[in-house]
């Protein structure tokens, strides 16, 4: 995988190497450089098959980092390249004329993280989350807890105790006034 | 078409007599994964309640609810978590983060009820039949949400300290006190363990966040000792904590003291406020110890008329005149005293009540007195040979080591007791010894054996790491003399047993093993008693006395209308529970003093 890197070096502007295992490795790479990177590893170095498309929301860093996992069948190695952009109006040119598949992890990005692939085909339709009104929900700061609260009803019956003013109700009644 | 073409049809008989891979009957039985997410289990014996579960859960599926059966105790809350399988997504971060690994799930799945509601239960309570399934989720053994080891505290290395009364403990950095921080969950089982009640959630969250003035107005909410309690507060809210089940008890101790080290002096006065407007009631408290001074600080801020006697030249009483040096260093439990003094107390030192000024002149002078005199009279042995001068009683010398008078330092020692006054005392000695002779020879007898001690274990370890001989099972018989009337050490015999079957004191030895531990000095580390000579011929026959404690109501209001008594003299045994009687009685007092607007 090293020479991989090293020969790829030659050809394009990379970023970190991190070799995982033997036939495991991640190259990090501006967005600016990725599609041509994909396009030349697909056709000159033998990753034919899009694994898979995915992204980390990166909150504090105010940043979206994409990761793209392709195989190379013939050599039995995996290779991720990643992306990091910006998480504000996140935005990341569409793969789907190299891989047609990735249409739809780009549409599950969307709907999932807001990120936005001008020109992939069928980008707004609902993915699985049908009438999705709420911000999109693998975000970080988007709260499930008051998600959960403010559409599902409370059952009747419900009733709950904090730990620590049951003890104190149980346990100091009778020791004077502390 | 060939001959492998006629035969291949009949290669597959040969799965004939192979075990299905299908379901026999696939409507009846249809076990789950190995480690599917199934409905829960939580095993009675292991949760401790303290909802992190229902915390965690971003459905607001669980509810916490008492349980019949299950009281509330020390560590555990009672409650029991029922869940609501219409919220319930199944997802295991409940599993995952359960601070006991009690909550897991079965690999059942299948259930089927026309009553909705029967699909909220309290695993573990309600009865299920997959209760006692083997199979299903648990949280890897290894992997937890939280960090169980607990970020370790930079400390004096022993060669360092041999000859040193420099405080051991360096205390939290900043970044290490966020992380231990971030290690508490805020259950708040922790609360109800301290004597005082301290908002210690709350605070550690002061911490996570960096908010420190926050942190010193909840510390002194409850406890103006903050730096005392922050060093050498006994800690059983540690023994508490829901983290301990699974690793580290947080280390809530140094994160007090990790609070109070980062708000100067000027700053904790400014954030408390100043105390109320003055009532025109005059409170006179005799000692200026935590329990006496906790009361003095609450009833100042209440608008009091406070006055301190105290018989020594400095205050603190028994921690800082029985707390060696290194444990808690005199300028911390300066600062407490400080910010008790700047709210208006007055502090007369030297002055000793019964000597200086008598105990009538203190109720004719005041509308109430708070008797708060600890326990600063060692017990004695009672051994042949323990009225020998060179036997003596561990809180005289430690006193003597705080007021910086002179000691003659014996070049051996013996000393009897196995609770922290006698660490406390051996430890000082041997730095006294390595500072005057470079050489440590002190031994340590115990009644107990290694696995009763009543020491903290980490003072028994740190005194083994300062050289201190430790000998366990020891009973002390004699304190041997020659016939020039030098003392030559201590005659002990192995302990067989301390109680006999009712539980009473009653030792039994082995005379055949009999042992004679050199010391040109023995000293009595087996217990103090209050000196209650203070009271008076009068006042001792008045009032009313229980086991030779003097007798108080829960409030701490004794058969004198006008006295209260407070701290280790009536209750014990440490800072932490010095404090909260002293709230105690100063809520009593002021209840008293202000009947009308207490009533209104």
């Amino acid at each position: 995988m090293q020479q991989l890197y090293d020969t790829l070096s030659q050809r394009f502007s990379l970023g970190e190497f991190t070799r995982q295992r033997a036939d495991l490795a991640f190259i990090t790479v501006g967005a600016v450089r990725l599609h041509a990177l994909l396009r030349h590893l697909r056709d000159q170095e033998g990753f034919t098959h899009l694994v898979l498309l995915t992204a980390v929301d990166w909150l504090e860093d105010g940043q979206f980092q994409l990761t793209y996992l392709l195989n190379n069948r013939a050599k039995c190695q995996d290779l991720g390249l990643r992306v990091m952009i910006a998480r504000d109006n996140a935005s990341m040119e569409s793969i789907h004329d190299l891989w047609a598949a990735a249409a739809t992890y780009q549409r599950e990005l969307r709907e999932m993280f807001g990120i936005d692939f001008p020109g992939s085909p069928r980008l707004m339709d609902d993915f699985i989350l049908e009438g999705w009104n709420a911000a999109p929900p693998y975000r970080r700061d988007f709260d499930t807890l008051e998600y959960a609260r403010a559409t599902y009803r409370e059952r009747p019956g419900r009733e709950t105790r904090d730990p620590a003013a049951h003890m104190k109700q149980q346990l100091y009644g009778d020791k004077g006034d502390v | 078409m060939s001959i492998s073409d006629v035969l291949s049809p009949f290669t597959a008989w040969k799965n004939l007599f192979r075990d299905p891979v299908t379901i026999k009957d696939p409507l009846n039985e249809r076990p789950g994964a190995a480690r599917y997410r199934g409905f829960h289990k939580n095993d009675m014996d292991k949760c401790i309640g303290c909802g992190t579960c229902e915390t965690i859960c971003q459905n607001g599926a669980i509810d916490m609810l008492p349980v019949d059966g299950i009281p509330a105790v020390q560590g555990d809350s009672g409650l029991r978590p029922r869940i609501d399988y219409g919220r319930c997504c199944w997802c295991a971060l409940c599993v995952d983060v359960c601070m006991t690994g009690s909550l897991t799930m079965s690999n059942e799945y299948k259930w089927v009820e026309s009553d909705p509601d029967l699909f909220r239960f309290t695993p573990g309570v309600d009865k299920k039949y997959w209760d006692n399934a083997e199979l299903g989720y648990q949280r890897h053994d290894e992997k937890h949400l939280m960090p169980v080891a607990r970020e370790e505290m930079p400390e004096l290395h022993p060669e360092a300290r041999l000859d040193s009364f420099v405080e051991i403990v360096h205390g939290y950095s900043i970044a290490q006190a966020k992380l231990e921080a971030d290690r508490c969950v805020s259950c708040g089982l922790c609360i109800a363990t301290c004597p005082a009640h301290m908002a210690i959630p709350d605070y550690i969250k002061a911490v996570r966040d960096g908010d420190y003035e926050r942190g010193v107005q909840l510390l002194y909410a409850t406890n103006p000792f903050s730096q005392v309690c922050g060093r050498v507060c006994t800690h059983r809210c540690e023994d508490s904590c829901a983290a301990r089940h699974e690793g580290d008890p947080i280390a809530i101790r140094w994160l007090k003291r990790h609070i109070i080290d980062q708000v100067p002096q000027e700053k904790v006065i400014e954030l408390i406020g100043k105390p109320a407007a003055p009532t025109g009631k005059k409170v006179a408290i005799i000692g200026a110890g935590p329990a006496g001074l906790t009361a003095a600080f609450d009833l100042a801020r209440l608008g009091h008329a406070v006055t301190v006697y105290e018989a020594q030249a400095a205050g603190g009483g028994m921690t800082r005149y029985g707390i060696p040096e290194y444990r808690l260093p005199y300028d911390a439990l300066d600062k407490d005293i400080a910010v008790i003094t700047a709210m208006g107390v007055e502090i007369k030192y030297n002055h000793r009540v019964g000597t200086d000024i008598a105990m009538q002149q203190l109720e004719a002078d005041y509308d109430a007195v708070v008797l708060a005199i600890g326990l600063h009279q060692g017990r004695s042995t009672r051994i042949p040979g323990s009225d020998h001068p060179q036997v003596r009683k561990a809180v005289d010398l430690l006193r003597q080591i705080t007021a910086g008078e002179t000691i003659d330092v014996p070049k051996s020692m013996v000393v009897i007791g196995g609770g922290n006054v006698a660490m406390d005392i051996a430890r000082s000695m041997a730095r006294l010894q390595m500072q005057h002779y470079g050489e440590i020879r002190v031994t340590l007898t115990a009644l107990e054996d290694k696995a009763h001690f009543l020491a903290d274990p980490v003072e028994i370890k740190e005194s083994l790491e300062e050289q201190i001989n430790i000998l366990d099972s020891r009973g002390p018989q004699a304190c041997v003399i020659d016939d020039n009337g030098k003392l030559l050490g201590l005659k002990t015999w192995k302990v067989l047993s301390i109680f006999d079957a009712e539980r009473r004191f009653a030792p039994k030895y082995d005379p055949t093993d009999e042992q004679l531990h050199e010391g040109e000095m023995i000293v009595e580390a087996i217990g103090q008693m209050a000196d209650v000579s203070l009271l008076g011929e009068a006042l001792t026959e008045k009032l009313e006395w229980n086991r030779g404690r003097i007798q108080i109501d829960p409030n701490g209001r004794t058969s004198e209308n006008w006295l209260w008594s407070a701290g280790d003299c009536v209750k014990g045994p440490d800072v932490i529970n010095a404090v909260a009687d002293g709230h105690r009685v100063a809520t009593s007092i002021h209840r008293a003093l202000t009947p009308q607007e207490a009533t209104a």
